[in-house]
């Protein structure tokens, strides 16, 4: 192994060294207990280091994809633990992008409501290491240290807010829960072990598809279904949600948009890898005898129950949690696309994932704008007439919802349309009628939310969101917003990379 | 398979052989129970408070510490008795996990960790 091989892993190293010094910079820096001085503590400056190390990070990814990761001499060294190849590279660069963004918001909402400490940050950067290596796993092994990694971080920033009971029971709830999943994948594995003698998921598919000593068939079924459970605890698939909506909304506003961004996308990013990879096997990969009639179910379910339940939140948070839960439905038509429509469909996914994230962020982002000074926007009520009063956050606010939506010409159209064109190719004509009729259903409470914003007026002696002032939390959302204008209009290019990228999972 | 037949009768006959002594000595042995007798036995001493003692977050603190400073500990033998044949890429692969734990032990340190009264 040479030391060039670094580079392929070069934007995991940078996070994570980014991470280290992060933790140390936190610990010995000095301390303010007075509330006097607003949002200027040390937990700023950190979320700057934050989001810049994590850019970098961004622009390692673009630079690697640049360079060509199958051109770099030994990057896969560690392969299947970590596989350098152009799928982690534009995943790692989604995820890197999130959470860069997530950190910013960080640096606005926690001075503004007191929950100043710099832990987070370190925390949110690990985690996306975690997030990162999940991406990148070839083997099962690595996949479930990833995975650990990414979800202990995810689990103390949910409990960020240790006053409040609410966090903490939201935290409580995903640690023991997301521990469940994982023990359930972690049981998965190992039958899937005991059946083929391979970790690694090319092993693993070849072994099912020799002849020769041929793996239980019963045994491999409960092992794949245990791994599938799993990973949908992990993108909250219904009936596997549960936790969601309230760990969304008990966690401080930064962690839900993390956790909706950079835990979804590198969990559907490992489930592709799973997919393709372990249970590739045609047999298990066929309409008739597999997985994709069971994701199919799933993604019908996860979508209309998600999209029903969201109509029916009053706290626009909640709203937006199970907005995300629908959305893992949207991606999984696709993935269930993929037996069928290769590499379209898994470029569909990716692209989708890009469009999600920054869409999503953005909206976080955009509620995390409308309250200051403890004070959150959380019910319809409380953004009423904001589009008159602050029209900069209003606007913001409605370009997100929109691009969720999926109204052209945002980013979330094209995601739905390549997902829809994915399906069809496939011939799930029955599946994308589900898609379309729950897209309608969907923009009923994105509306709603804006129907609030422009159309309504304060009801008298109802408590007024004041959005608060924050350069971070700005540019975050002029970023996001630039990503999602730059995606709906010039959609080419990035669908053409996300097909490359999607190319190179076999 | 039927290797195994005399370990699982060993099993069976340990666990046989533990209720049938429990049980006669429950119903042939004499009891005369006072209040004296049926207090909990400690140390000769008067038993004082409940019986739920909630341990100090310290201990599970220090216990954590000493788990990941054992751990390295473990992971270095192995890598002292292949040094030679490891090469520099060993040396550099251990150094970089030592300093990982170095910086781990001053933010441990800075924070207070190690610090038994505060």
């Amino acid at each position: 192994m040479n030391f060039r091989a670094l580079l392929g892993v070069a934007p995991l190293l940078v996070v994570a060294l980014g991470g280290a010094l992060l933790m140390v910079a936190e610990a010995f820096s000095r301390r303010r207990d007075d509330d006097e001085h607003g949002p200027t503590g040390p937990s700023s400056e950190l979320a700057l280091a934050t989001a810049v190390t994590l850019f970098v990070g961004a622009i390692f990814s673009a630079a690697v994809w640049f360079v060509g990761p199958e051109k770099i001499e030994g990057a896969n060294a560690v392969a299947p633990y970590i596989v350098v190849d152009r799928f982690t590279t534009f995943v790692s660069f989604i995820l890197c992008l999130g959470a860069g963004l997530s950190a910013l918001l960080a640096g606005g909402y926690l001075p503004e409501h007191k929950l100043d400490r710099g832990e987070f940050y370190p925390l949110l950067t690990f985690s996306t290491v975690g997030a990162m290596i999940l991406a990148s796993a070839g083997d099962v092994l690595s996949l479930f240290i990833g995975l650990e990694t990414m979800s202990l971080g995810v689990y103390a920033m949910t409990g960020f807010r240790r006053t409040s009971p609410r966090s903490t029971e939201a935290a409580v709830k995903y640690f023991l829960l997301g521990s469940f999943a994982a023990a359930l994948l972690l049981y998965g594995a190992a039958l899937l072990y005991g059946a083929t003698g391979h970790t690694d998921f090319d092993g693993i598919r070849q072994a099912l598809i020799t002849p020769v000593g041929k793996p239980n068939r019963g045994l491999t079924l409960i092992a794949a279904t245990l791994v599938l459970v799993g990973m949908a605890f992990k993108v909250s698939a219904v009936p596997f949600h549960m936790w969601t909506p309230d760990a969304y909304e008990g966690a401080p506003t930064p962690a839900t948009g993390y956790m909706a961004v950079a835990v979804k996308t590198a969990a559907f990013a490992s489930l592709l890898r799973v997919l393709l990879g372990a249970l590739g096997h045609p047999d298990l990969a066929s309409w008739g005898s597999g997985w994709p009639p069971v994701l199919a179910f799933l993604a019908v379910l996860t979508m209309t129950v998600a999209n029903l339940t969201a109509g029916r939140q009053e706290s626009v948070k909640r709203m937006l949690a199970y907005s995300s839960i629908a959305h893992a439905g949207y991606v999984l038509v696709a993935v269930v696309a993929m037996p069928k429509a290769g590499a379209e469909s898994q470029g569909a996914v990716l692209f989708y994932l890009l469009a999600y994230t920054v869409s999503t962020v953005g909206a976080f982002g955009a509620l995390i704008l409308c309250g200051s000074r403890g004070a959150e926007a959380v019910s319809y009520e409380d953004l009423a007439g904001l589009g008159k009063r602050h029209p900069a956050a209003a606007a913001a606010f409605s370009l997100f919802l929109l691009s969720l939506a999926g109204v052209p010409p945002t980013a979330g159209f094209f995601g739905k349309l390549n997902v829809v064109k994915a399906a069809i190719g496939a011939g799930h004509i029955a599946l994308t009628v589900v898609l379309l009729i729950n897209s309608v259903l969907a923009a009923y409470y994105y509306l709603r939310v804006l129907v609030y914003m422009y159309m309504r007026d304060p009801a008298p002696g109802a408590p007024i969101a004041k959005p608060m002032r924050s350069g971070y939390v700005a540019g975050a959302l002029v970023l996001a917003a630039i990503a999602v204008i730059g995606l709906g209009l010039w959609p080419v290019l990035p669908l053409r990379v996300a097909l490359a990228a999607a190319l190179a999972a076999k | 398979m039927s290797s195994y037949l005399p370990l699982f009768l060993l099993f069976l006959i340990a666990a046989v052989l533990a209720v049938v002594l429990f049980t006669l000595a429950t119903v042939l042995g004499p009891k005369n129970p006072t209040p004296e007798k049926l207090m909990p036995f400690e140390c000769g001493g008067d038993s004082e408070g409940s019986r739920f003692v909630r341990p100090s977050v310290k201990f599970y603190l220090t216990a954590i510490l000493f788990v990941v400073f054992d751990i390295e500990v473990v992971l270095m033998y192995p890598w002292v008795v292949s040094f030679k044949s490891l090469g520099w890429m060993g040396f550099v692969t251990m150094a970089s996990f030592v300093s990982l734990l170095v910086v781990a032990l001053a933010y441990v340190w800075k924070k207070g960790a190690l610090e038994w009264e505060k």
